[in-house]
């Protein structure tokens, strides 16, 4: 089963809008179940749209792109592990041996696009010296459409010749390699959580830890509860947190009164 | 009060004109474009000499990164002072903007591109490999929720305008010391529901097949998940590059596949 035209289009599409989106008005761009379903969708399978994408939300989890700095695209590559894993009929495994790879090459996009934008700012800078404002606020606004290239052109090219790649690959590829590819993709996460914990105050609040796993290990809880339970810890110490700053601000004032007052009767 | 040149309209505009985001990203610069942007018509409206107004505009083409959700909160309160004061603000503008753009951006970044992604993006997936949507719904309604919340923050600092940094210390604090406890968590959840470690060897004793997974299993249900995730934090810890450890992790689970200790 091949693309037709009109899903080739409709897909590029999808990228371009996530992308702009991502970088834009940023609803969705963290979403990266929720492209993988979309792409399923235009496709005609949502249900294995969503399982790929989900799987890649979880291999998301804690890695985070701050400060402008570039990182794997795990929704780009959601849409193209969807899209060739349901066109090419071969499942997760095959549509992620090409997706994950353009996701990574997705960074290079972006530093490219990084640099284009550097030329537009000082285009744009150049006319408001010039005190020709309209051009100016005309100029800018061409980031904004060229940036959501990054993701559309890898996908472009991902969904149209990625299926006899993926072919290729699989017909070379020894079945431990598979199995490999499924227990790394069963290990990864940790790499994320660990450096979510590197973020996290875990002098101060480290025990939580032991808590949320409890719960989930030994007790089978699932993640909705725990986030729940957490949200009660976390109310619960927002408000002995903001009641003690009070009570420092109010002894701090009393303290400050009294001196006053002392300083008078002297 | 002459003063106030700038309508409750003009701010609303100048908030929607901050969902360029960062499309505008550059190295020299970082988002200034964005703001150059947003701030056009009403600092337009402030400037009526053309002069003044390239003043003005060269001040915040000047390098300016910060978390765009948060943003608003700074130029929003730099956009009162410019109203109040002109051009004699603009050091002031631009001392603020310095200022406060790291700070908001460590707290910014944390809750909305750490925490919130890991606890709706575990819900969502470990939904959705189930093949049900409605964690995904979920992270979607929280998102869009958001998106039509944070126009109101160029109010809060436009209202606010100076007296920012003053309001928001200690709240913040509480309020960031929380959601990492929620988060905390919740990490310690997914640890053991998300990340899979399972072993394929088996011993015979005396015509009984013990595995070494059950054997791992009843000392402490997903130990081998936990143990992967302490030893990936100390590498974090002693500097070693992530990149590095991402394929370390996956030579191991190759090499692990090849010799049957793990299996999928």
């Amino acid at each position: 089963m091949g693309l037709t035209i009109k899903e080739v289009i409709l897909i590029s599409l999808l990228a371009y809008v996530y992308s702009l989106d991502r970088h834009s008005t940023q609803i969705a761009g963290k979403i990266t179940i929720l492209y993988g379903a979309l792409a399923g969708l235009i496709l005609g399978d949502f249900k294995q749209g969503l399982e790929i994408g989900a799987t890649l939300q979880l291999m998301s989890l804690g890695v985070a792109n701050l400060g402008g700095a570039s990182m794997p695209d795990y929704p780009t590559a959601a849409i193209i592990s969807a899209t060739i894993a349901i066109t090419s009929g071969k499942g997760m495994a095959a549509g992620m041996a090409i997706g994950l790879p353009v996701g990574m090459l997705g960074m290079n996009f972006d530093v490219l696009i990084k640099l284009i934008n550097s030329a537009i700012a000082k285009r744009a800078q150049n006319f408001a010296h010039k005190k020709q404002f309209g051009k100016m606020t005309r100029t800018i606004p061409l980031a904004t459409i060229i940036y959501p290239l990054e993701s559309t052109i890898p996908v472009f090219i991902a969904i149209v010749f990625g299926k006899s790649v993926v072919q290729a690959i699989l017909n070379f590829m020894p079945q431990w390699f598979t199995v490999g590819l499924n227990v790394a993709g069963g290990m990864l996460p940790a790499v994320g959580f660990a450096m979510l914990l590197v973020y996290m105050p875990l002098k101060k609040y480290g025990y939580w830890l032991i808590v949320g796993f409890v719960a989930t290990a030994y007790l089978k809880m699932p993640v909705l509860g725990v986030a729940l339970l957490g949200a009660a810890a976390a109310i619960h110490l927002y408000l002995s947190l903001s009641s003690k700053n009070k009570v420092m601000a109010n002894t701090s004032n009393n303290v400050g009164n009294l001196s006053e007052e002392d300083m008078e009767d002297e | 009060m002459s003063d106030h040149k700038l309508t409750k309209k003009d701010i609303l505009r100048t908030a929607l004109r901050h969902y360029l985001g960062v499309t505008t990203f550059n190295y020299d610069t970082g988002i200034a474009p964005t703001i150059v942007w947003e701030l056009f018509p009403a600092l337009r409206k402030i400037y009526a000499n053309d002069d003044d107004l390239v003043l003005s505009l060269d001040n915040h083409f000047r390098y300016y990164n910060c978390n765009p959700w948060l943003s608003p909160l700074i130029t929003g309160a730099t956009l009162a002072m410019e109203e109040k004061d002109g051009v004699k603000s603009i050091e002031a503008v631009q001392n603020l903007k310095t200022g406060l753009m790291g700070p908001l951006s460590g707290i910014g970044d944390t809750i909305i591109w750490v925490m919130m992604p890991t606890i709706f993006g575990a819900i969502a997936g470990s939904m959705g490999k189930k093949g049900n949507p409605l964690g995904m719904w979920l992270f979607l309604a929280v998102f869009l929720i958001c998106f039509f919340l944070r126009p109101y923050l160029y109010f809060v600092g436009y209202q606010t305008g100076t007296n920012l940094i003053a309001k928001l210390g200690q709240k913040l604090d509480a309020f960031t010391d929380a959601v990492s406890v929620l988060g905390i968590m919740v990490i310690g959840s997914i640890v053991s529901s998300t990340v899979n470690v399972q072993t394929g060897w088996a011993f015979q004793t005396g015509g009984v097949k013990i595995t070494l997974q059950s054997i791992l299993d009843q000392i402490c249900p997903s130990l081998l998940p936990a143990i992967l995730v302490a030893v990936l934090y100390y590498m974090l810890k002693k500097k070693v590059k992530m990149a590095t450890l991402i394929l370390a992790v996956i030579v191991i689970a190759m090499l692990g596949a090849a010799i049957g200790l793990f299996k999928a």
